[in-house]
């Protein structure tokens, strides 16, 4: 165990590592950031002089070199839109952005677990027809959209909870809600699905004819058996949630995440922060890998890791 | 004992009395929802709409605009005096204290001056500041600034620099709790979600109504919007359009930014002042200005210049919407089915992409090809920059927050500089004959004669005057202002 998870750490920071090195590369390839950071109307002496200041007028290998160096002792320099070490931005947002993935995927895993299950009990049924429908709503909205008519349903007509910003739990309500409706949608047919596979195997059919109840063949066996697939697919939508959701949510409801955060540093030009957020979620990125063999283990013990 | 029952209700009845008279000053409170949060709330680094918004409520500068635009005193007592063509003398106003009881004097204008051209500091301001490179005490309350250059608007720029105290300006939490002089001060910043400020009751210039204001940072349009409508904000930038009658007040004012294509001018497609003016009377700017910005958009009068701003020519008459007269330029100089391209960008700027691809549009139906690169905003950036590899045609909105021509020369159309798009030799020694000219009226008669040329020449294709529009709640009272500043002191609240 110690050994797999010593090697999956050492093979996460050469990715980490990676992708860093393309941001790098390929901010500084695409467009002058020193035009973006300073008004049309600046002269070329002042953007060479701005350009100087930051040090982007040495050769790309020597900042490069400067790069890993730094980065080495988590040092990402200061970030030019802020004017603060990067990593403080970061650290700062952080905190939100986790809080919002949190409710919103555990709002998800929550609901889609009872729900798949009934809906698989009786396909074709009332319950089945229903979820499988608001499912597919789900998967077919674009969360920037979902989010906007959420807001103007219960924050603009029924003034049950405010449009946007971060404070009380009233606020996270709307955000996180949105948030969880894909990942809700995707868990719920797995479950279903996964239940409906299950419930046809010959172990459940003599469990019946032994005459156990079926809530019991359920919470001993059949849930458990889904639960490794789950945990894979989980896995998978808490990374496309980092990595992606978290943006479009984060800008339509103003909670100041690493998401919203991101876009800002992208419109600005900032490099440096640009580098600390891509580092820091790209290693989360990894953790979440790492944790997710080792749950998947514990659930399976028959389960290999490597 | 009758008696002092009596005197004691004489007494309620005079503080309950002087309650509901003075009803009207309960503290009032207001939400602002800006765009953007501000990246630092230090007033000298960043060139950063979310920490002007703010600060321009905390800090004030030398000089002043009134709402309509004209240049006036601020924290000096009177309008500058000229000591020689690189020197202004400044006389500041008497007894006005920083928030932190630091006095305003002659020491504070120095360390600010000081502060922003420290090239330890990179300040982005520099680019709006220009040649500024000094600035001596005389005495207590007189100081003179020199350029390294004559500067004939140094007192606009003054109006963009912002006085800092001497003491606090060394010190770091300058950044994060600003101190200045005016009618706010600083309250508190809760990062990510919004910036409170409370008034300033010693504010030299009398206090303001509002006692409290919040800033929430909203980037995108619809939520801000939303929050009007919930009745969370009482004041949004940036209202779009097309929402500007749903709204519960909506008041849009002429702002700085003006749309154009810049021509390249030496570039075969281009290079026929016939085909030049064909370009500029193809296009139905009313139409552009009714149907994408609900009216919310001037045409513009034959010229980039902001209106308003010095050098601003009033002899110019609006391009002409002539698509037959268009086609016929175009068949005499030859060029029918040539192909022009059209560099743009999209999202940056409100109905970009929409304004590009009308004006393409525009452009084929008199008879020529046109091939519209829309391109990421920093390879935009890039591509505009070029001076080795001039695009025929480029869109841009150009801002001119100093109120003087020789922004838009300077970014438009001095050679070699900026976004310019010709090798003008003469252009360029008019427009620095005319950046260093001191005397008022020569210089307005070079940017007469420059813009004339500009137009008769048709160097460029300028489309609209772009306004700002700000949403209001029910309660709100505010005339909001040309150069596009939120100064809440302006505002009121009636309840």
């Amino acid at each position: 165990m110690l050994e797999f998870i010593v090697r999956r750490l050492f093979q996460g920071i050469l990715v980490v590592f990676g992708v860093t090195a393309t941001v790098f590369v390929v901010t500084r390839l695409v467009g002058d950031p020193v035009a973006l950071m300073l008004p049309l109307s600046a002269t070329e002496a002042q953007r060479a002089a701005f350009a100087q200041q930051i040090g982007l007028d040495q050769p790309i290998v020597t900042q490069f070199l400067r790069f890993v160096g730094d980065i080495a002792t988590l040092d990402f320099g200061n970030s030019l839109w802020q004017r603060r070490p990067a990593i403080e931005v970061v650290f700062e947002r952080l905190p939100n952005t986790l809080l919002l993935i949190a409710a919103g995927l555990g709002a998800a895993v929550m609901l889609s677990i009872p729900l798949g299950a009934v809906s698989a009990l009786r396909p074709g049924g009332l319950v089945d027809r229903l979820t499988m429908s608001v499912g597919l709503l789900g998967l077919a909205m674009p969360q920037f959209w979902l989010g906007l008519v959420a807001i103007v349903i219960f924050a603009v007509t029924l003034k049950w909870l405010p449009t946007s910003g971060m404070g009380t739990a009233a606020h996270l309500v709307l955000p996180a809600l949105t948030l969880s409706l894909t990942p809700l949608a995707r868990f719920t047919m797995m479950v279903r699905a996964s239940m409906i596979d299950e419930l046809n195997k010959p172990y459940v059919k003599t469990a019946r004819a032994k005459g156990l109840g079926l809530t019991r063949i359920l919470r001993v066996h059949t849930l458990r058996n889904i639960l490794v697939p789950f945990l894979s697919i989980s896995g998978w939508e808490l990374i496309s949630t980092l990595s992606g959701y978290t943006v479009v949510v984060e800008t339509v409801f103003a909670w100041p995440g690493l998401g919203l955060t991101a876009v800002q540093a992208i419109q600005r030009g900032d490099l440096f922060l640009m580098q600390a957020i891509v580092f820091v979620i790209a290693f989360l990125i990894v953790l979440i890998g790492i944790v997710l063999d080792i749950l998947s283990k514990a659930v399976d013990p028959r389960m290999e890791l490597n | 004992m009758n008696s002092r029952i009596l005197g004691l209700a004489a007494g309620l009845a005079v503080l309950f009395a002087s309650t509901l008279s003075t009803s009207a000053s309960w503290a009032q409170s207001i939400t602002v929802a800006i765009g953007s949060e501000p990246s630092t709330l230090d007033p000298q680094l960043r060139d950063d709409g979310g920490e002007r918004q703010v600060n321009d409520n905390i800090y004030e500068a030398l000089m002043a605009r009134t709402a309509t635009g004209e240049l006036v005193p601020g924290l000096a007592a009177e309008a500058p005096t000229q000591v020689d063509a690189r020197t202004w003398q400044f006389k500041l106003r008497e007894g006005i204290k920083f928030h932190n009881g630091e006095p305003f004097n002659a020491d504070a204008v120095v360390a600010s001056v000081q502060r922003v051209i420290d090239p330890a500091n990179s300040s982005e301001q520099m680019a709006y500041l220009g040649p500024l490179s000094g600035a001596e005490k005389i005495d207590e309350r007189t100081v003179r600034i020199i350029t390294s250059a004559p500067d004939p608007i140094l007192p606009a720029r003054m109006y963009w620099l912002k006085m800092i105290p001497a003491g606090y300006s060394k010190d770091a939490a300058i950044a994060e709790k600003p101190v200045g002089t005016g009618p706010y001060r600083f309250g508190n910043w809760d990062r990510g979600n919004s910036i409170t400020l409370t008034v300033n009751p010693d504010y030299w210039g009398g206090e303001p109504q509002i006692d409290e204001v919040a800033y929430r940072f909203v980037t995108e349009a619809g939520t801000r919007l939303s929050g009007l409508m919930a009745g969370e904000f009482d004041v949004i930038v940036n209202l779009l359009p097309e929402f500007a009658g749903s709204v519960p007040q909506a008041k849009s004012v002429s702002g700085l930014d003006t749309s154009v294509i810049i021509l390249g001018v030496d570039n075969p497609a281009v290079k026929d002042v016939r085909v030049r003016r064909a370009l500029n009377m193809a296009i139905d700017r009313g139409s552009l200005a009714e149907s994408l910005f609900a009216g919310n958009a001037k045409v513009t009068k034959g010229q980039l210049v902001l209106p308003g701003a010095f050098g601003y020519n009033d002899g110019l008459e609006s391009w002409p919407y002539d698509p037959a007269g268009a086609k016929k330029l175009i068949e005499e100089a030859g060029a029918t089915g040539t192909t022009i391209n059209l560099v743009g960008e999209a999202g940056r700027w409100l109905k970009d992409r929409e304004l590009i691809e009308a004006v393409a549009a525009y452009w084929t139906e008199v008879g020529l090809k046109v091939n519209v690169e829309i391109l990421e905003f920093s390879v935009y950036l890039d591509r505009i920059f070029d001076m080795g590899n001039r695009p025929d045609s480029y869109f841009v909105l150009n801002s001119n927050e100093l109120f003087d021509a020789d922004r838009e020369m300077a970014f438009a159309y001095e050679p070699g500089q900026g976004g310019a798009s010709n090798s003008d030799k003469a252009l360029g020694e008019a427009i620095r004959a005319a950046r260093s000219e001191v005397d008022v009226e020569k210089r307005k008669a070079a940017y007469a004669a420059i813009t004339k040329k500009l137009h008769e020449e048709a160097y460029d294709v300028p489309l609209l005057n772009h306004q700002d529009i700000y949403g209001m709640s029910e309660r709100m009272e505010w005339q909001p202002r040309v150069d596009a500043k939120i100064i809440v002191k302006e505002m009121k609240v009636n309840e």
